[in-house]
């Protein structure tokens, strides 16, 4: 547990690092609207932007194919590219994809590998800092999740999840849930409560 | 500000016409979240001020021209609709005065918000005044604070501002309308509560040196409580949820 | 590219297995909230929420000169304004052709059915009163038509009527309200593929082909617009002139309601 602060206040006994925090003497700040646990000196932000890491996964959308490069939009102020000559299926603007980011050049464009084209389902967008606990400790949310939908899907660290199949509604009536209640402890069983249909 | 012929008493018995004292501040309440669409948004009534802020982006700059490679570009529309004065309708769209009310909003939150986390990227603040009682800038930049806030951009800071000016002898605190129209001075400022540094500073009318100092005293004590209100209205929406399982 | 127009491969495909993303009927409207008077400096105001579309509509009540063709009528102005704060597909600028055409098509419905009698507005040889109808979309996820009427129609509904002294516009006070002669409402309808349906949203809308608007009152269709390159069918224009119908005999009443009537 902890206390909620705003971007400007101060953390009492913050001594370690994070890029959500700044030090102004010898005082550390918060950057971000986020929750401040001052036992264990940690800041958790509530609300938060996705920056493009190598190694992270995400959901995008062709936005064209020039010159045999596909240009992905990504939910975010930087956009993707992908090289066809790596993709076994061809693309076109609008295609839903999943992929990882290889690399991001100067401009932080996110170089993607491992295209994959996602078929059919929906997609939806949430702020990228709950998807931490859509996926759960060890991903124990996520499973959760698949299994009392029975819906295939597919999570991108920059806010974008996949649903195909199963029970869409349940599905995304959780994924709501849990991005209002992130904060709030022992969500695991209420999440688990709605899937069984206890309510 | 005018010195019109039929200049009402603006201060009668030591009060306000609206029955505040010379240091006080309008009733405020602001609403975090309110545009669905929006990155960021925050709703603010302030006196019978009401103002919708709203925050999208960072996103790709576009024109591209507009891009800087260092750090985010801020782009910022202060406007005021038609409906929203008492008398004539308005015309429609930002006039002189609403454009430089954006450009020294927009600068406001230039120094606040941490810009080179977003290279190349542009972030767009709109505030729309639906309703207007004077002050709106002021109120409009505390609300685009909690707007920018609640979108999870980083900031260093979280600026308010209000405005003092000068009624007869008096430096008073939050002009509303009818007092910004026959006051001798209008003074609106922005601060930065923990940098304790001036943001906005614009004035207009005839004041001491004293006065200015004796304003920006009143400013600051307002600005603990206007602060407030903002911290309230950002961890509202979380206590909210957070009370169902307590 | 938006997300939503990476939804139009979905939405159709739903449509075909006759679904909706939110699971409405295609002839249901979503969740209808109308406040009126939430802008007290107006004469008339009423925010409308459809779903997640907001639009709020103000009136301000003013004089002016008649219009030469029209000596003896007051004038009534319609506007709209699509503000950039409502979507990230809105940007800021002069009135884009779809604002204008919200505006027109909101100000046709209202006109023919004699929401407002604009020989009442006569003042004297010269002066007139002058009525302008300013709608505010403030959150944008699709049938901003439909929320336009409404919001306009609610707010002229609730609107006070200021009064005219010794050359001078009296605002304040106890005033009178706004004389209204009718009620008018809009029915949208979005053509996606071979499928009609009622009150599109902001990812329907990005999918749709046509779009269809039938503004009514009691007695009589008061105005149409057929929008976008899709078509519709004789049968098509009939069934949905028939709902509107319907679906007008609640949002009337929804609208008097909120106007305290």
């Amino acid at each position: 547990m902890g206390t909620i602060v705003v971007p400007g206040e101060v953390l009492e006994r913050f001594n370690g690092r994070s890029d959500n925090v700044f030090f102004d003497g010898n005082k550390a700040y918060s950057k971000v609207l986020g929750i401040y646990d001052s036992e264990r000196g940690m800041l958790t932000p509530l609300e938060g932007l996705w920056y493009p890491r190598m190694g992270d996964t995400v959901i995008g959308i062709v936005e064209e194919d020039k010159f045999n490069i596909y240009t992905v939009y990504l939910n975010a102020p930087y956009k993707g590219i992908a090289m066809s000559k790596f993709i076994e299926e061809p693309l076109a603007a609008g295609d839903i994809i999943e992929a990882v980011i290889k690399d991001i050049d100067r401009t932080k464009t996110a170089v993607l590998t491992r295209v994959r084209k996602l078929n059919g389902g929906k997609i939806i967008s949430v702020k990228p800092s709950k998807i931490p606990r859509i996926m759960g400790h060890g991903d124990t949310m996520i499973k959760q999740l698949v299994q009392g939908t029975k819906c295939t899907l597919v999570v991108g660290l920059n806010g974008v999840i996949w649903i195909s199949g199963g029970n869409y509604d349940l599905a995304a009536e959780a994924i709501f849930k849990i991005v209002e209640e992130a904060h709030t402890p022992g969500l695991t069983e209420r999440v688990k409560e709605l899937l069984e249909g206890k309510k | 500000m005018s010195g019109g012929t039929d200049k009402p008493e603006l201060i009668v018995n030591g009060k306000r016409l609206d029955g505040r004292d010379m240091g006080d501040l309008r009733a405020v309440k602001i609403e975090a979240g309110t545009l669905k669409n929006a990155d960021g948004s925050a709703y603010i009534e302030w006196g019978n001020n009401k103002i919708l802020a709203a925050v999208y982006g960072p996103k790709e700059a576009l024109p591209k021209h507009i891009a800087d490679p260092e750090r985010a570009v801020i782009r910022c529309r202060y406007s005021m609709a038609p409906f929203s004065s008492l008398e004539e309708h308005g015309r429609s769209g930002p006039n002189r005065r609403a454009i430089e009310i954006s450009k020294v909003t927009k600068e406001v939150f230039e120094k606040v918000v941490v810009l080179e986390d977003f290279p190349g990227s542009k972030i767009d603040l709109f505030i729309e005044v639906l309703q207007s009682d004077g002050g709106t800038r002021a109120a409009g930049i505390t609300a685009a604070a909690v707007a920018f806030a609640s979108s999870g951009i980083p900031m260093l800071d979280l600026p308010y501002a209000v405005s003092v000016g000068k009624i007869g002898e008096h430096v008073v605190l939050d002009l509303n309308k009818i007092e910004d129209n026959y006051s001798d001075a209008d003074m609106p400022v922005a601060l930065g509560p923990r940098l304790n540094e001036v943001l906005l500073l614009q004035m207009d009318g005839s004041m001491s040196r004293q006065d200015i100092s004796k304003g920006l005293e009143m400013v600051t004590r307002a600005g603990s409580v206007i602060s407030q209100v903002q911290k309230a209205a950002l961890k509202e929406p979380y206590e909210k949820v957070s009370s169902r399982y307590r | 590219m938006t997300i939503r127009k990476a939804m139009v491969g979905y939405v159709e495909s739903m449509v075909k297995k006759g679904l909706r993303e939110d699971g409405r009927g295609f002839m249901n409207y979503r969740d209808i909230c109308i406040n009126t008077g939430k802008i007290p400096n107006a004469e008339g105001s009423a925010e409308v929420d459809i779903g997640y579309t907001k639009v709020l509509a103000g009136v301000k009540v003013g004089t002016g000169e008649p219009m030469k063709d029209k000596p003896d009528e007051g004038n009534l102005l319609t506007s709209a304004e699509l503000l950039p704060l409502a979507s990230e597909e809105y940007d800021v600028g002069p009135p884009s052709p779809e604002a204008i055409e919200l505006a027109r098509v909101v100000d046709r419905g209202i006109r023919a059915a004699g929401v407002i009698d604009t020989k009442s507005l006569f003042i004297e040889e010269g002066k007139v009163w002058e009525i302008f109808i300013d709608i505010y979309v403030l959150n944008y996820d699709g049938n901003l038509f439909d929320a336009g009427t409404i919001a306009a129609s609610a707010a002229l509904a609730s609107a006070r009527m200021p009064k005219y002294e010794n050359g001078e516009v009296i605002r304040e006070g106890n005033l009178g309200r706004l004389k209204t002669g009718n009620v008018v409402t809009s029915c949208t309808f979005a053509k996606l593929g071979s499928a009609v349906l009622l009150d599109p949203d902001g990812n329907e809308e990005t999918a749709m082909d046509g779009r269809l608007t039938v503004a009514n009152d009691e007695n009589a269709v008061r105005a149409m617009q057929k929008g976008l390159s899709g078509s519709f069918s004789f049968g098509e224009i009939d069934k949905a002139i028939e709902l509107s119908f319907e679906r007008s005999k609640d949002l009337r009443k929804m609208i008097k309601n909120s106007a305290g009537e």
